[in-house]
């Protein structure tokens, strides 16, 4: 313990002595991560040749920089343009873009960076404590269980139909069979896909992201001069704002601890992910607020619970990926090829044969989101000035680069079309008053939670049964129900006091 | 009901639902030959959505009957789209897929930006909006493909660019 301890804190300053490669990283993840199709898995592969080319700890610190302000740039578009960088963020401008039109921008954007780098700096720090117990998550985690943390997630859909239960019904069993196209798992038949082989493999994330959120949000923004509403009044760009915003998240502090556990947890599952961890991070913040009714229009905990989950999912991954070896996302498998490439070999025996690599990734991690804390969040003033900026010019920025991130993951003329399809869904969603959310939900995560149930139903022969005969599964499934049915119980209750009084 | 109050404008509400329904239909025609694991799942949730779009269809044939609501389309297509440069930026948007494929990025996004920007403006500030648009596409091009060489569409203007600069 006491050797553990002084090789953590040998390698905690060795760390720190990176700062001239950190403090770049960050500004390069929060730009990559702030444009659609540019994540952090695409730009460590794109500098791929000059990070085998560093040394192997300066390669682990950039990747691992990278990795963890990519995420938290992903959040600034969401907060300030409704435009999520990554599907991690997806969950991000449902509170944060009313803040941004109420004039609350940089408030909003202090509260994301608080809430993210708390988040991750907790969650890494949980992670290093616990490696050996949370690396086993990932084996219990079967198909049935993987359906119940899907259904956590899908059931946000219902929290956002809750204005008109049959439109946000209709958008997100739409987004779920928009979900469907592509082949299925097992016998690859083609389904939905309207002859276009560039479908077969499903609808591809980014141009739907791009579409529903970014081309549909430039459209409906030029109606007005500059995003920021006129009730909103004007944003102030004084330093007033951003020591409110962090005063508003360090007093919900247990909120940010609570949501990035679950983003942690999410992040330890191979196969699962930040959009996932932010869905269900959201949906169980509004189950158990005091104060559901203003998630929606603005409320800091709907913000502090998505960049706190999606974050808290960064040093999740890194679990699976350095104790056993399995990478728990595009970017840890990245980060494996790269370390393999220098000759480290992943599992236990990693912490004892070099312990500096093994406890590094980590460190790595957790230096960066201090110096996050101190060098992003000075700029939430500025950027906040994005919604000033006359739509007249924004909008057509806005499409012309989103639209080219559509292309850059699979490099298909395809990709671009699809996401000018889904432009014009998005702009049809917002201007007759379906949640394009509600849609994104369901594209996200219908496939996964088909691939799972099929999986089940294959290992049991078609019984349905199967999905109760887990008993992880069995305990989700209550944990599910009383997530749905404790906030309408404890509604009711509210309400019964409230009515006397 | 109140004679004053404005019906509501239900044809566009209803665009979304009667997609639904096609498409859902469509997908159901892709796997009515299929085998079981192809159609569990998107046979669960089409008859689910084909549910809530009849229920919601009900609705608004309930609302046009008691004269609450409309078939209009004025949530969704008006006048103002015309006034805004809606339908110009919509025409641009094309534009800029079709041509980004034989004109490259940079290229393409300076026309597009430049002009979106001017039916946006209403032809204000010309010169302004070519030097803003050269600057993004010029940007662009200097961060994402000469220093990162991401995968953007190359035209002429990167072809050119890559020649010279790599013979100094």
């Amino acid at each position: 313990m006491g050797e553990t301890s002084a090789i953590l804190v040998e390698v905690f300053f060795e760390t720190l002595s990176f700062w001239w490669v950190i403090i770049p990283t960050i500004f390069l993840g929060l730009i990559v991560g702030g444009i659609p199709g540019f994540s952090a898995a695409n730009t460590i592969i794109i500098l791929m040749p000059l990070t085998l080319a560093m040394t192997l700890q300066t390669g682990l610190v950039f990747m691992v920089t990278l990795y963890c302000s990519a995420r938290m740039g992903a959040g600034i578009p969401a907060i300030l343009v409704n435009i999520p960088g990554t599907a991690g963020a997806a969950a991000t401008p449902l509170d944060g873009y009313p803040m941004a039109k109420q004039g609350k921008g940089q408030q909003a954007l202090a509260i994301s960076f608080v809430s993210s780098s708390i988040g991750g700096l907790l969650t890494t720090l949980v992670a290093l404590a616990t490696m050996p117990i949370l690396a086993r998550v990932g084996f219990y985690m079967h198909s049935v269980e993987m359906i119940v943390v899907m259904l956590f997630g899908i059931s946000l859909i219902a929290s956002i139909a809750s204005q008109d239960m049959l439109k946000g019904l209709i958008a997100g069993f739409l987004g779920l069979m928009i979900g469907s196209i592509g082949t299925d798992v097992v016998y690859a038949t083609p389904r939905g896909t309207f002859g276009f082989l560039e479908l077969y493999d499903g609808v591809p994330l980014i141009p739907a992201l791009v579409g529903l959120f970014a081309v549909s949000e430039a459209f409906v923004i030029i109606e007005k001069r500059v995003i920021v509403a006129k009730e909103g009044g004007a944003v102030k760009g004084s330093w007033t704002d951003t020591f409110d915003g962090v005063r508003i998240a360090l007093s919900r502090w247990w909120h940010i601890i609570w949501t990035s556990i679950i983003g942690l947890i999410i992040g330890v599952i191979p196969g699962a992910g930040a959009s996932i961890a932010s869905f269900v991070a959201y949906q169980q913040s509004r189950s158990f607020s005091k104060t559901p009714e203003l998630y929606g229009s603005g409320h800091p905990e709907g913000l502090i619970a998505p960049e706190s989950a999606n974050n808290g999912v960064t040093s999740g991954t890194l679990v699976p990926l350095l104790v056993l070896g399995i990478p728990g996302g595009a970017t840890a498998a990245i980060m494996l090829v790269v370390m393999q490439f220098h000759g480290v070999s992943f599992g236990p025996s990693l912490f004892e044969s070099q312990p500096k690599i093994g406890y590094g990734m980590f460190m790595a991690m957790a230096v960066a989101y201090l110096l996050m804390f101190f060098t992003i969040l000075p700029l939430s003033r500025y950027m906040s000035h994005v919604t000033t900026v006359p739509t007249i010019y924004l909008a057509p920025m806005i499409i012309s680069f989103t639209l080219v991130g559509g292309f850059v993951p699979r490099e298909y003329m395809f990709d671009m079309y699809l996401a000018l399809g889904f432009g014009l869904l998005g702009y049809i969603a917002r201007r007759t008053g379906y949640h394009v959310a509600a849609i994104l939900i369901g594209i996200i995560l219908g496939p996964l939670l088909e691939r799972y149930f099929l999986l089940a139903l294959k290992k049991s022969d078609g019984d349905i049964s199967t999905l109760f005969s887990s008993n992880l599964g069995n305990v989700l499934w209550v944990g599910l129900v009383l997530s749905l049915v404790l906030p309408i119980y404890f509604g009711r209750r509210r309400k019964q006091k409230v009515i006397p009084t | 009901m109140n004679p004053d109050k404005p019906r509501r404008q239900l044809g566009g509400e209803l665009v979304i639902p009667v997609l639904a329904i096609v498409f859902t239909l469509y997908f159901f025609s892709t796997i009515w030959n299929s085998p079981w694991t192809a159609q569990v799942s998107a046979f669960a949730v089409g008859s689910i959505l084909l549910l809530v779009c009849a229920m919601f269809i009900l609705r608004c044939i309930l609302s046009i009957r008691s004269g609450e609501g409309s078939l209009g389309f004025a949530t969704l297509f008006s006048r103002e789209d015309l006034a805004t440069g809606r339908i110009g930026l919509l025409i641009t948007t094309v534009g800029f897929c079709v041509l980004i494929e034989w004109l490259g990025f940079t290229l393409t996004t300076f026309l597009f930006l430049s002009i979106s920007m001017i039916i946006l403006a209403k032809g204000k500030r010309p010169v302004f909006i070519a030097a803003v648009s050269a600057a993004m596409a010029l940007g662009g091009w200097a961060v994402f493909i000469w220093a990162f060489d991401t995968r953007f569409p190359r035209g002429w203007f990167e072809t050119t660019m890559k020649a010279v600069l790599s013979n100094g």
